[in-house]
């Protein structure tokens, strides 16, 4: 590791502005994590346009920072509304909730805390250590290993994402039709672009994001404004006995470290989203006590459980992102466009090029987790009150937020119309249950994924022979027949799905 | 009192159209860059608007409208009222080269070229592990065994593909998507050379890359020891100049003061250490009538070089 580099991002790290983005993305983050409905990666497309104007650390820090800040306030929602307010959370509220209804909502929420805290800054330290020896390993990956690992990825999340193979295939082939638009990278000729200039570049990122992500989400929400249930957010009251203490913090520190290696275990696969991750932790915890009775009762483990698995696998979802380019989720590739905006390219030469920008990025990790230790502790009151902000006050802000965002981008009117047309689709998609986390990766996919097929076909000069001497490339093709067969198998054997991964 | 607000009024009439041309600009000024930020462009526009800034007096504002290799940019600023305010600063191949192959919306007179202060770097790069560095090397071990090359844009590929023709080498060529994408591939020896128009600032220094030789018409003071195509018996050469663009049509006194401000840039030492010391570009200032010439022997060339 080069100390120098390290001692200069740590002085980066500790400016007052990285103060101010930093604890600003945890701060938004917290406030959309607690708002049922405004889900972590609604957020994050929201907000890569906010971060034109910083520096490419900060912008990158607020981003990394608001997933946290998402992850730690989804638990306040789920375990005082009993209304997670990401998907990943709905593992809290099994305990969360039933604690804060026998009169303990503030050792609920603590617990919650600390077990996201400490999830969060143990996978942020495993991430640095992993990342760095991985980077340095994937510098040896070419285009034809480049090209297995995504095409392997994109049939996982497909695989995870849906349980019918043809709607799978539907929404996937979408992404993929819509990823080709824009100039041949070779010949520099355009292709569907009928004439736009606008589309020279492809579809713009931001407004398939938004649309699919945030803009019909709001439609969904608003349809769902009619039959709103009445707000019953457990009070916050003041008793001095319901407090996190020592023996419950000893007893769920165990529980906490089994989580924090489940979902950083998940984070860094492919596909497997934190709502994985949390369900995972949850069922293994159980599994491991000695009193399974009372989980699903108010038991501070099963709190413990879901929320370090939720948070550590943020930082663990950065390690393919930072090792090899390739986005385990959705969050994450929303990264690489925020990268891309900021003019730096993901993938093993980040490390190699721009130590300090990587060390800086470690470094306003860390200091993400502190702040948000210090945000949840102090704020705990302010942001139990958020969960009773009604939902016709929050669709129309955000919806400004989306159309807001999409202007920044500077395409004009040509943008607003994309960005509708897209959000009617995913709102289609969601209604008819098409999945749209499919469609977006496999949008993100595409351009790199051509780009290394075709590399690979040229360069091996339409030879497969050369295949024989990239075990690597081997593995992952072996990989991506593994998954697609299964996933047809499972088609017209209508199983279950793995888990519904969601948005994130 | 009535008599003299109309005294004031009448002197300010009177003395608008005089102080015109020294008072310009009266508001903020906008640069256009046609590409991320980030990039050699956006760095080398965003000191070039703050060294502006210090001479016409007013804002800077730098809006980056990336798309296309700036075709988006141009198309916008031709739409543009002729004013002088929103102006563009880039490189010239988007005009010179890309409505050679895509159907874009604007033409070389739709535009009028103020000054260049920077000239772009085309070079061929290649790994130092490689059991060639020059180009010369590069095509004799090329005659031997099938070769591998990575493009960034169809006019570097047509160039090597008549070198290619006239040596008689066997050569694969592959796209990389930029700069970016390129460098991995070098330093992995994924392929034998590649294009690249500036990234190799990044690697030489490091000597994990070296330049073999350069597709521009000139040497780069920065490798003084690369010889060009051109040098080495190629009749072919990219030229690339990063220019203040406006669109046809701006008051002749407006055009002075901005061409008075990137002779002023072109010797402020803010903007020569970054682009000079940065982004390896040797900065210069070259005048509207050279530019507009420039700009259509280019073009001319490059017609000639595609329609091999």
């Amino acid at each position: 590791m080069d100390f120098s580099a390290v001692g200069a991002a740590a002085s980066e790290a500790l400016t007052l502005a990285s103060f101010i983005g930093i604890g600003g993305g945890v701060l938004l983050g917290y406030v959309v994590g607690v708002i049922p409905g405004l889900s972590r990666s609604v957020a994050i497309s929201i907000a890569i346009p906010m971060t034109f104007y910083m520096s490419p650390f900060i912008a990158i820090s607020f981003l990394i920072g608001l997933s946290k800040g998402t992850a730690a306030g989804s638990a306040v929602s789920a375990i005082l509304l009993n209304a997670p307010g990401e998907a990943s959370s709905a593992a809290t509220s099994l305990d969360g909730y039933p604690l804060a209804k026998q009169g303990k909502p503030k050792t609920a929420l603590q617990v919650g805390l600390i077990a996201s805290v400490l999830g969060d800054i143990l996978a942020t330290i495993i991430l640095i250590f992993v990342a760095i020896p991985f980077a340095r390993v994937a510098l040896l990956f070419g285009p034809y290993e480049m090209a297995a690992i995504l095409a392997f990825a994109l049939v996982f999340i497909a695989g995870l994402s849906g349980g019918n193979i043809f709607k799978g295939l539907a929404a996937g082939g979408l992404g993929i039709f819509l990823g080709t638009i824009g100039l041949d990278n070779q010949t520099g000729l355009p292709r569907l672009t009928f004439g736009y200039t606008e589309l020279m570049d492809g579809m713009p990122l931001i407004a398939v994001a938004i649309g699919t992500l945030a803009l019909s989400e709001m439609f969904i929400q608003s349809e769902k404004l009619r039959y709103d249930r009445e707000n019953m957010s457990v009070a916050l009251k003041k008793d001095s006995s319901d407090r996190i203490t020592w023996p419950i913090f000893k007893n769920i520190l165990p529980t906490i470290l089994r989580g924090t290696g489940v979902g950083t275990f998940v984070g860094a696969l492919p596909g497997l989203g934190p709502s994985v991750g949390s369900f995972m932790s949850y069922g293994m915890a159980q599994k491991a006590a000695k009193d399974p009775e009372t989980f699903g009762k108010g038991n501070p483990k099963g709190i413990a459980a879901a929320e370090s698995a939720d948070n550590a696998v943020i930082p663990a979802a950065l390690i393919p992102l930072f090792g090899l380019g390739i986005p385990g989720n959705v969050s994450a590739a929303l990264l690489i466009g925020a990268f891309a905006i900021h003019g730096i390219t993901v993938g093993p030469l980040l490390l190699r090029d721009n130590p300090e920008l990587l060390y800086s990025i470690f470094a306003g990790m860390i200091l993400a987790s502190v702040i948000m230790l210090v945000l949840g502790w102090y704020g705990l009151m302010v942001f139990a009150q958020i969960t009773r902000v009604p939902p016709h006050v929050v669709i129309p802000i955000v919806i400004f937020f989306c159309l807001a965002g999409m202007m920044l981008q500077g395409y004009g009117t040509f943008g607003l119309v994309i960005l509708m047309a897209f959000a009617l689709l995913g709102y289609l998609m969601k209604k008819y249950d098409y999945s749209f986390v499919t469609f977006l990766v496999a949008f993100i996919i595409t351009p790199m994924l051509e780009l290394n097929l075709r590399q690979s076909i040229i360069l091996s000069r339409g030879n497969w022979e050369i295949l024989l001497g990239r075990p690597i490339a081997m593995f992952f093709i072996a990989c991506t027949a593994i998954a697609l067969i299964a996933l047809i198998i499972r088609t017209f054997r209508k199983e279950k799905p793995l888990a519904d991964a969601p948005a994130d | 009192m009535k008599k003299t607000l109309s005294a004031i009024l009448g002197a300010t009439l009177l003395s608008a159209p005089m102080a015109y041309a020294s008072d310009w600009p009266t508001r903020p000024l906008t640069m256009v860059i046609g590409f991320n930020p980030g990039g050699s462009t956006d760095i080398q526009g965003r000191v070039l608007a703050n060294v502006m800034e210090e001479f016409l007096g007013q804002p800077v504002n730098v809006v980056n409208q990336p798309g296309g290799g700036s075709a988006v940019a141009f198309t916008r600023l031709k739409n543009t009222t002729p004013d002088g305010y929103t102006f563009l600063f880039g490189g010239t191949t988007a005009l010179t080269f890309t409505p050679i192959i895509t159907p874009v919306e604007y033409e070389i007179d739709d535009f009028e070229y103020l000054a260049a202060v920077a000239i772009g770097q085309n070079a061929i790069v290649t790994s130092a592990e490689q059991p060639f560095s020059t180009f010369d090397e590069i095509v004799e071990y090329g005659r031997e065994n099938p070769m591998t090359y990575a493009q960034q844009t169809p006019l570097d590929e047509a160039i090597i593909m008549a070198i290619a023709e006239q040596e008689g080498l066997d050569l694969a060529i592959v796209p990389t998507g930029g700069g970016g994408g390129m460098a991995p591939l070098v330093l992995g020896r994924e392929v034998d050379f590649a294009y690249s128009g500036g990234t190799h600032a990044q690697y030489t220094p490091t000597g994990e890359m070296v330049v073999a030789a350069f597709m521009s018409a000139e040497r780069s003071p920065f490798y003084p020891d690369v010889p060009t195509l051109m040098e080495l018996g190629y009749d072919y050469s990219i030229e690339d100049y990063r220019t203040i663009i406006v669109p046809q049509g701006v008051p002749d006194e407006v055009k002075e003061r901005l061409i008075a401000a990137a002779e002023f840039a072109s010797e402020s030492e803010a903007f020569i250490n970054i682009t000079e010391g940065n982004t390896f570009f040797p900065v210069v200032f070259i005048g509207q009538e050279e530019m507009e010439e420039n700009v259509r022997r280019i073009r001319a060339a490059t017609e000639e070089v595609m329609a091999n």
